[in-house]
């Protein structure tokens, strides 16, 4: 089953830290956003393998946006 | 308002790990259970016995019984269990799995539900309520737990207004059971849910817990163990991280059950001990969403906030708050009504209620997370606490915005960080805080527990109060 991660808010990409094909489990950082002065990691949520990473470093992500998605082992 | 639960192959009553005898053999201390109702096919059984040594009162359905669905006796039993936990003063756990009202009594059976919806209530707030959910739950059965001040769910539990299949022939929507009201939905979308458990018997250890944490208050003993806390946080302020290890490294070592643990994540609300006395703690966590309060996280920890008030449980409150979320979701969403629900609900407390800023707080969230002005029992702060009305930068970029454009782009960085540095003294340094009377102590993280425990207890020493008012399932 796919697994779509998505931004819980308004907020600039400063770090991208996974890549496709990464095997990740659920505490797993994948990305790390900017706001609120804030660095906020966008962690996995499920064991699995990512099979997109949807965003690039600096680009601004809104709330609900796919960050990632991961193939769930 | 009803549904019919899978039936497993016929088993005894006796034998049937769903008789309501068993189940609540399971909840009390063993040899304690005196039956309060004759164990007969009422669909309810009501017990009196002890958990941890207080005496209790507990019911459960009996799903033996026609999926335990409710009918006149069964809800004349739990308004009986009811009655005598009001008159005794003690808590009052519920075991559920019942299909709803009897569909075969009509609107009878309707009336049985309301009146125990109105026994609920009217205990709401005066006696600790749990309710345990290790079947279906739906309709009255449902909304039963849902005016309890915790719920817990078992690996079977479901709750639901109405069952997949009533859904399907309104709705058309095709959703079985677990999709609809399962651990996922409700632990971590709907919040109907404070704890979900792998097990029935984990579920059931849970209830006990709580039980005790409620009926056991204990008293701040008077030697508490320090720990050094600091190195919980991170060296940089801007970095995330999770603030359970703090709160566990508040709490007496394993004491502490987490209430909503995966709904509204970035507050965290957990009962547990400190110096042995029951304690409620709200903290923020930085790890989800920045630490930011918003409307869910907001009313979530209200809800906390007043049933802790309600049964006379002392609040210690972490802060590490960048602010309420801002942004067209959130304010469609209600953060400035339900953000008010965190600002009444602590600012109507009664019990002591201590506050410790770990490393920031700003703003309209700082008020909220019950600061001095709220009327705190007593604030504390850690020395490189920051307490402001925002970041320095981020004020100074309003405060000196025509000097700053006048500034080259070149050194614009460096003269930013002297105005911050120069404004954070005279504005969000912790000694300012303290000259203006909102902290009242800088405290090392290595003499927090003490501090925080030293507070509570004095506000403790001419006796206990607690709110007069109702735990409405905000």
């Amino acid at each position: 089953m796919s697994h779509t991660v998505v931004a819980e808010l308004v907020a600039n990409v400063q770090k991208v830290t996974a890549k496709a094909g990464d095997t990740v489990g659920p505490e797993d950082t994948l990305v790390i956003l900017e706001s609120m002065k804030m660095e906020i990691p966008v962690l996995a949520e499920v064991a699995g393998t990512i099979t997109e990473l949807k965003v690039v470093e600096g680009e601004v992500v809104r709330d609900g946006d796919p960050i990632a998605v991961i193939e769930e082992n | 308002m009803t549904t019919a639960p899978a039936k497993p192959a016929k088993l005894p009553r006796e034998l049937d790990p769903r008789n309501p005898f068993t189940r609540l053999t399971n909840l009390l201390d063993p040899g304690s259970l005196e039956l309060i109702t004759p164990d007969d096919l009422s669909g309810m059984l009501a017990v009196r016995g002890t958990i941890a040594g207080a005496p209790v009162v507990a019911f459960c359905s009996d799903a033996t019984v026609m999926g335990g669905a409710m009918g006149d006796e069964g809800c004349e039993v739990v308004c009986t269990a009811y009655e005598v936990a009001r008159r005794e003063e003690l808590p009052i756990i519920g075991l559920w799995h019942s299909g709803g009202a009897r569909l075969a009594e009509g609107v009878l059976s309707l009336h049985a539900v309301g009146k125990i919806f109105y026994a609920m209530t009217q205990a709401s707030g005066k006696i600790p309520q749990i309710s345990v959910v290790l079947g279906p739950a739906a309709g009255g059965a449902a909304y039963g737990p849902a005016l309890t001040d915790v719920v817990i769910l078992g690996p079977e539990g479901r709750i639901f207004v109405t069952g997949p299949d009533v859904v399907r022939s309104v709705t058309g929507e095709d959703v079985d059971m677990l999709r609809l009201g399962g651990p996922e939905p409700h632990g971590r979308r709907s919040g109907v849910v404070h704890i979900t458990t792998d097990s029935e018997a984990a579920a059931i250890e849970q209830a006990r817990r709580l039980a005790d944490l409620f009926a056991n208050q204990g008293e701040v003993s008077g030697d508490v163990s320090d720990s050094d806390l600091s190195g919980l946080l991170p060296e940089s302020a801007k970095r995330a991280y999770d603030v359970h290890p703090l709160v566990g490294g508040v709490l007496d070592e394993g004491s502490g059950v987490e209430l909503h643990q995966r709904w509204a994540p970035n507050i965290v609300t957990t009962l547990g001990r400190l110096g042995g006395r029951t304690v409620g703690v709200i903290a923020n966590n930085p790890l989800r969403l920045g630490g930011c309060l918003d409307a869910l996280s907001a009313e979530k920890a209200s809800r906390f906030v007043r049933m802790c008030d309600a049964f006379g449980v002392p609040m210690v409150v972490l802060v590490d708050v960048p602010g309420y979320l801002p942004g067209v979701g959130q304010e469609w969403d209600g953060v400035v009504r339900r953000g008010a629900k965190l600002l009444h609900a602590f600012a109507e407390s009664v019990v002591p209620r201590v506050t410790l800023v770990t490393r920031k707080t700003y703003g309209g969230a700082y008020i909220a997370m019950n600061a001095r002005s709220l009327g705190a029992t007593r604030v504390f702060a850690w020395p490189r606490a920051e307490v402001a009305v925002m970041g320095a930068v981020a004020a100074i970029r309003i405060l000196h915005r025509r000097k700053l454009a006048e500034v080259a782009p070149e050194l614009r960085t460096q003269v930013e960080a002297e105005l911050a540095a120069e404004h954070e003294t005279i504005a969000g340094g912790i000694e300012r805080a303290r000259e203006i009377g909102v902290v009242d102590e800088v405290v090392e993280p290595a003499k927090t527990r003490s501090a925080l425990a030293a507070a509570i207890a004095t506000a403790e020493q001419h006796g206990r109060v607690r709110g007069r008012h109702g735990n409405i399932p905000l």
